[in-house]
């Protein structure tokens, strides 16, 4: 009904938009080509011969991993922020909460450091570094808080993921400084873009994107009764230390792909989880699926205008997304309270 | 132990032996205990005496560290915790949400035990949640935000969620607290309607709750069982249980104050 509404016209917006944001650039082309040169490149169709090799390239080579990486990193970011604001029971939580995003950027900024030349380059050593560094920082944030110990506190995972943030921000601090010529590079991490993602990198981080965010996205009914905390969940019939491990070790997974892919891009993991619940309510089995959905159309359209104007898309989603929220703090005093 | 009751049909609820121990320190030991079908029973006893841990462990949130929990004739820990959750409903005694929610959208959450994969509340869960908010009476109340409701109507809400859960029965962990005479009144008089409805079990329904005022004890139940110091002092009708020397002991108040409580 009204969730299953909700998601179906947010997945047809976002294809839509899709098609047109593969055709829109510097370069034009008319979704019905887009179409065509979709239909002929992959899956062989007899259509559009009258399209140029110049646009076909263009759509295929450039664009289409683009716009597909755009729709992974924001369906991932925005399920993993809702997936995180339920369990933590928080709704300032983001999918960095547990300090994704300063592992990430100091193992990328370390990457850069190092003399990757060549094929270590070419196959994303610095996505691979952002990628270990953010599992490195939740396993520490784990560690130390003791997520599914069934001991541990919310406050205490926040204050512990905090913590952890902040000494790996001047960890990060400190390898800027060292950095001279590449604090440029580090920078535009930090920023968050989707300038330069290839086929072969999109690969790479799209199948643990696809299959953390999915497997999250169906873990709603025990999320759901997290929302009453830890002991009626247990009264609900829920195991919730292991349903703890599963989705914070699934979120974990969906943001260090998605930071390795897109550097850090903060505000639609946030955001779009509370949109999703003014739509269709604070259930996580209606919020998941949509805060997927929603976050790709938003990243999306967020990156379309980025690449637009030539500004990182990090920079447009907090142009976004912070209004956004004041307007929704707003609002809160005549009914959604945040 | 002094005085017990006429033995149930069979035991829906029931500990034997039963020691907890939480963190190296036992709060909970010698513990035997055995609630029927339909059987309406209200815990009372000092602050810190063991009441919440008692009734945690006979929902199977805590485990036992020697003794046994019995649910539904089955020692608890062979049944999986969704099956726990689909015999005992635990009404806790303050409902907190992150988020904005709707009476409707908090009673359906009672439904999760009966759901099965990743989709949210059907049409049926839906429809078990509103009979629910009706059976407390508070329709009213269905499209209101929980968060802005009064400790009355959130106590009602608390109770609807545990009823959605469509369970044999009902433990409640002082549904009175906060509450003020008028809202407790209503509360204990909703309880003892509540006992005499039949559940899916074709049973009526068993309530166990955690009380602090002894007036509403004596009016409402037909049995009380006083925990005092980790273990249960006793175990019978309000009025033999709930005499001043008992009260004064367990309490550790004058017994000439007692007599008049």
């Amino acid at each position: 009904m009204r969730t299953q509404r909700s998601i179906s016209v947010t997945l047809v917006a976002l294809i839509v938009v899709a098609i047109g944001a593969i055709g829109f650039g510097v370069a034009n082309i008319a979704p019905l080509d887009v179409l065509a040169i979709m239909g002929k490149s992959l899956f062989g169709l007899p259509v559009g011969s009258h399209i140029s090799a110049g646009s076909t390239s263009i759509v295929m080579e450039i664009r289409l991993p683009r716009i597909l990486a755009a729709i992974a990193v924001g369906a991932a970011l925005a399920t993993s922020g809702a997936a995180f604001q339920s369990l933590l029971r928080n709704p300032l939580a983001d999918p960095y909460v547990l300090g994704t995003s300063s592992g990430a950027a100091l193992g990328a900024a370390i990457a850069f450091l190092l003399p990757l030349t060549g094929i270590a380059w070419e196959l994303g050593g610095v996505q691979l570094a952002a990628f270990v560094g953010a599992l490195a920082s939740v396993a520490l944030v784990w560690r130390i808080a003791g997520i599914g110990s069934g001991e541990e506190r919310i406050a205490s995972v926040l204050l512990v993921g905090y913590a952890v943030a902040s000494l790996l921000a001047a960890a990060l601090s400190l390898v800027m400084l060292a950095s001279g010529a590449n604090l440029r590079a580090i920078f535009g991490f930090l920023l968050g873009g989707l300038d330069g993602v290839t086929w072969p990198r999109l690969a790479a981080a799209a199948v643990p994107i696809a299959l953390a965010t999915v497997l999250l996205a169906r873990r709603g009914r025990a999320l759901a009764a997290f929302l009453l905390g830890d002991e009626a969940a247990t009264h609900l019939g829920i195991d919730v230390r292991r349903e703890r491990r599963i989705a914070v070790a699934l979120a974990t997974l969906a943001t260090a792909s998605a930071v390795a892919l897109a550097g850090l891009v903060g505000f639609v993991g946030l955001v779009v989880p509370h949109l999703a619940r003014l739509a269709v309510g604070s259930d996580p089995r209606a919020v998941l699926p949509l805060s997927a959905v929603g976050g790709a159309l938003l990243l999306l359209l967020a990156d379309t205008v980025a690449r637009t104007i030539g500004v990182p898309v990090g920079v447009i989603t907090a142009l976004i997304g912070a209004p956004f929220l004041l307007w929704l703090l707003h609002r809160a005093r005549a009914g959604y309270a945040l | 132990m002094s005085t017990t009751t006429a033995t149930p049909p069979y035991e829906l609820l029931g500990a034997h032996d039963l020691r907890v121990d939480l963190g190296g320190t036992t709060i909970l030991q010698d513990v035997s205990l055995s609630i029927g079908p339909g059987e309406r029973v209200a815990i009372v006893g000092p602050n810190g005496a063991g009441k919440t841990t008692l009734m945690r462990a006979l929902s199977g949130a805590v485990p036992a560290t020697s003794g046994e929990v019995i649910l539904c004739t089955e020692p608890i820990q062979n049944l999986s915790r969704e099956t726990i959750a689909r015999s005992i409903a635990v009404v806790g005694s303050d409902i907190t949400l992150p988020f904005a929610t709707r009476v409707d959208e908090l009673v359906a959450l009672g439904r999760i035990p009966h759901g099965r994969g990743p989709a949210g509340p059907s049409d049926h869960d839906r429809e078990r949640a509103n009979a629910a908010i009706e059976r407390v009476g508070a329709t009213h109340l269905q499209h209101r935000d929980v968060r802005t409701l009064s400790a009355g109507e959130r106590q009602l809400a608390a109770i609807a969620l545990g009823l959605a859960q469509e369970t044999p029965i009902l433990a409640l962990d002082e549904p009175t607290a906060h509450l003020d005479l008028r809202h407790r009144m209503e509360i204990a008089d909703l309880l003892t309607s509540l006992a005499g409805d039949e559940t899916i079990m074709k049973t009526k329904r068993t309530i166990v709750a955690i009380f602090h005022e002894l007036d509403i004890v004596r009016d409402g139940f037909s049995r009380v069982i006083l925990v005092s110091n980790g273990t249960i002092a006793a175990d019978g009708t309000p009025s033999e249980v709930l005499t001043a020397e008992r009260i004064s002991a367990a309490w550790g108040i004058p017994l000439e104050r007692a007599a008049r409580l």
